[in-house]
């Protein structure tokens, strides 16, 4: 059940990643189209954030390529945002709030340049777009889960880019929060931007996401919302992962060398 | 005292010249080490000044005299092959990083002793100059060894400071960094340049045993005392360059004393005063602010048991009574009851202790919360009534009204608790 299209804004070619030589994407092929709100859906270990990483080029594919925009990724970066996973960074590092979200603007200030009262202006609306105007100067290590959530979100807003990729970006952020993010993302999408979101719960993917994909290490499923939710799709993706593909995996890792390598 | 009035109005321009030097050197190595220390990299400055001994002993023997040039350059390239072996060996096998450092670390300081005792052997009258570079003196230095080091210390301080975005960025969050498409690898390799020169600078006036308390302490002092990168970093710097200048002073005055053990030992008084009286993290703090708390707990029990005493209808508790409730604890109560006497919260007449009218309120309101605490672990959390006791002794100290008034809502205002005993409000008739 994958849904290909016309124009893609983001095309995945039959992208295979590894991590040392253990394979845990196989063979993931789609294209999406823009102005959508996407969620990536499935079981823990299924390769969500290992998709998005490969998507940004943060882990080299061992087959396959990503075109964003129709070009390589290397030159359309800037108009790429990425939110990584909270637990990626060690939050006890000496910044403020504001700190962090000028750090959005670092991508188009390039090497050497200095943020200036431009970059700060920036960096103060995309806090007040995720109701954080009130932290400004708090250090980061004071903030709950779910205010460093949305100040990671804050610092990908302050890139002004047409693509946001975001990792987990609703793990320990509570009800109501999750609620206005989503709210935020989809007047995005409605302003032309697209917004790929790795999502782990089924009920609010249900209500808020436009188009899903589902993976459980290879991909199950990539379509408009109404077209891919159904039960046969829900049971591919989180009924247990595949027995036979697992000890193919088992065997290449036995492997001294990785031999998907082309 | 005349030594320290000849040294600190610098009326020689040589002791001008080794201060300078040393600042140059302190505010270097502080800022360089900051960024290691906050990147968890404290180690492998460790490894690195060790490493580049072999180095200094290579360099002396190719130019056969102190040349500084031949002995800086030896010293970097020793430095540098030891952290690009550390990286390389951390890659290609699965020892764990603190394994390669501990023996990069001491193969190359073994290989460096080894080289330096065959020079001292060889019988060449300028290795007496040589011992220095194990353990530092600064009042040794010539001139033309001051500019070579204070020149490297200028081009490390505006590195980093013209780079300090793209550092930031490198131990905050390098995969972001990386997304979006700064060049993460070659700035990390820039930086342990740097880090290779911030212990090379450091060589003579410091020596390399000890070079890395320079690059690693000031940071780890100034962190006690903020939660900003710029302030960290100025403070690290000024840290750094006290101790400098002190430790030079030392061996001004002691001629015989090495530089770099006394730099150490000021650098560690720093970082002792900061991590005893820092406001928030300092120990001597957070140990008077426990302190307070659990005064307040032990008068928030007491004004706890007047109140329930008003509820069974007695008029108040005699001293006697008091000091039974909390046995072996009389030096505590005494200070209680004095604390809530000028707070006029209680009142005594000869030996009964009741409470006053501002007194009752203040009572009310921690049974109140007590109670509201029981009945919300009963309600909301399923938690049986004979368990929720303890919960509320401790909790009672800590909710704050607004989380009162959230707690008044949830439970829509109840007039029982868990255990059948009245809420009391302000409007009750114990009044």
């Amino acid at each position: 059940m994958i849904t290909q299209v016309e124009n893609p804004i983001l095309e995945i070619h039959d992208l295979t990643v590894s991590y040392d030589q253990n394979p845990v994407l196989w063979n993931v092929d789609l294209s999406l189209p823009a102005g959508n709100l996407v969620g990536i859906l499935g079981p823990n270990g299924a390769g969500k954030s290992t998709l998005i990483k490969a998507i940004m080029g943060l882990i080299a594919p061992t087959s396959g390529f990503v075109k964003v925009f129709d070009k390589p990724l290397n030159e359309v970066r800037s108009r790429i945002s990425y939110v990584p996973q909270r637990e990626s960074v060690d939050w006890n590092f000496p910044a403020s709030v504001l700190d962090v979200v000028m750090m959005g603007t670092y991508g188009k200030l390039g090497l050497f340049r200095r943020p200036g009262k431009k970059e700060k202006d920036l960096a103060m609306k995309s806090l007040e777009q995720v109701g954080m105007s009130g932290f400004v100067g708090r250090q980061i290590s004071e903030l709950s889960g779910g205010q460093q959530q949305r100040v990671f979100i804050a610092r990908a807003l302050a890139q002004e880019a047409d693509l946001y990729l975001m990792d987990e970006p609703f793990a320990g952020v509570d009800m109501s929060t999750e609620t206005a993010i989503f709210h935020l993302l989809q007047e995005m999408t409605a302003a032309g931007k697209t917004v790929i979101v790795v999502h782990h719960d089924i009920h609010s993917a249900m209500n808020f996401f436009d188009w899903l994909i589902m993976l459980n290490l290879h991909l199950v499923a990539s379509g408009p919302k109404e077209l891919v939710m159904n039960e046969d799709m829900l049971r591919k993706t989180y009924g247990g992962k595949l027995n036979l593909l697992t000890r193919v995996t088992d065997l290449i890792r036995q492997k001294d060398f990785n031999p998907l390598k082309s | 005292m005349e030594d320290f009035v000849y040294f600190f109005t610098f009326q020689d321009p040589s002791i001008a010249w080794v201060v300078l030097g040393i600042t140059l050197l302190g505010v270097g190595s502080a800022y360089v080490g900051t960024f290691s220390f906050l990147d968890k990299k404290a180690l492998l400055g460790d490894a690195i000044s060790h490493a580049v001994l072999p180095g200094i002993c290579l360099g002396f023997m190719v130019a056969g005299e102190k040349n500084p040039v031949y002995i800086v350059s030896g010293a970097f390239l020793s430095g540098a092959v030891a952290t690009f072996m550390s990286s390389w060996l951390k890659r290609n096998t699965k020892l764990s990083e603190d394994t390669i450092i501990a023996t990069i670390l001491s193969v190359f300081f073994g290989f460096g002793i080894v080289l330096l005792t065959a020079l001292q052997k060889s019988g060449n009258p300028e290795i007496a100059g040589l011992n220095s570079f194990i353990f530092g003196n600064a009042i040794g230095i010539s001139e033309a060894d001051l500019m070579l080091y204070g020149g490297l210390s200028l081009v490390i301080i505006l590195v980093l400071t013209i780079l300090l975005k793209e550092f930031r960025l490198m131990v905050f969050d390098p995969e972001y960094g990386k997304a979006i498409g700064f060049p993460m690898k070659s700035i990390s390799f820039l930086f342990n340049v740097l880090m290779i020169l911030a212990v090379v600078i450091g060589i003579q006036a410091i020596g390399v045993v000890l070079m890395a308390a320079l690059l690693i302490t000031p940071g780890a002092a100034a962190r006690f005392w903020t939660d900003r990168l710029n302030p960290l970093l100025i403070l690290a710097a000024l840290f750094s360059v006290l101790s400098g200048i002190l430790g030079t002073y030392v061996s001004f005055v002691l001629p015989q004393m090495p530089t770099g053990p006394w730099v150490v030992v000021f650098l560690s008084l720093f970082a002792l005063i900061s991590f005893l009286i820092s406001p928030k993290s300092g120990i001597i703090f957070r140990y008077f602010a426990r302190r307070k708390y659990l005064r307040k707990t032990h008068r928030d029990h007491l004004m706890k048991a007047l109140y329930k005493a008003k509820e069974n209808g007695k008029s108040g508790l005699t001293i006697a009574e008091i000091y039974q409730l909390y046995p072996y604890q009389k030096a505590a109560t005494n200070h209680s009851i004095s604390g809530l006497s000028k707070n006029n919260f209680i009142a005594t007449n000869q030996s009964l202790i009741s409470l006053t009218e501002s007194g009752i309120s203040e009572g009310m309101r921690i049974v109140r919360l007590h109670r509201l605490w029981e009945l919300y672990l009963n309600e909301s959390m399923n938690i049986a009534p004979d368990h929720v006791h303890d919960s509320a002794e401790k909790l009672e100290h800590l909710i704050t009204p607004e989380l009162e008034a959230l707690l008044e809502k949830r439970l829509n205002y109840p007039a029982l608790d868990p255990h059948q005993e009245t809420i009391p409000r302000e409007n009750h008739d114990l009044r």
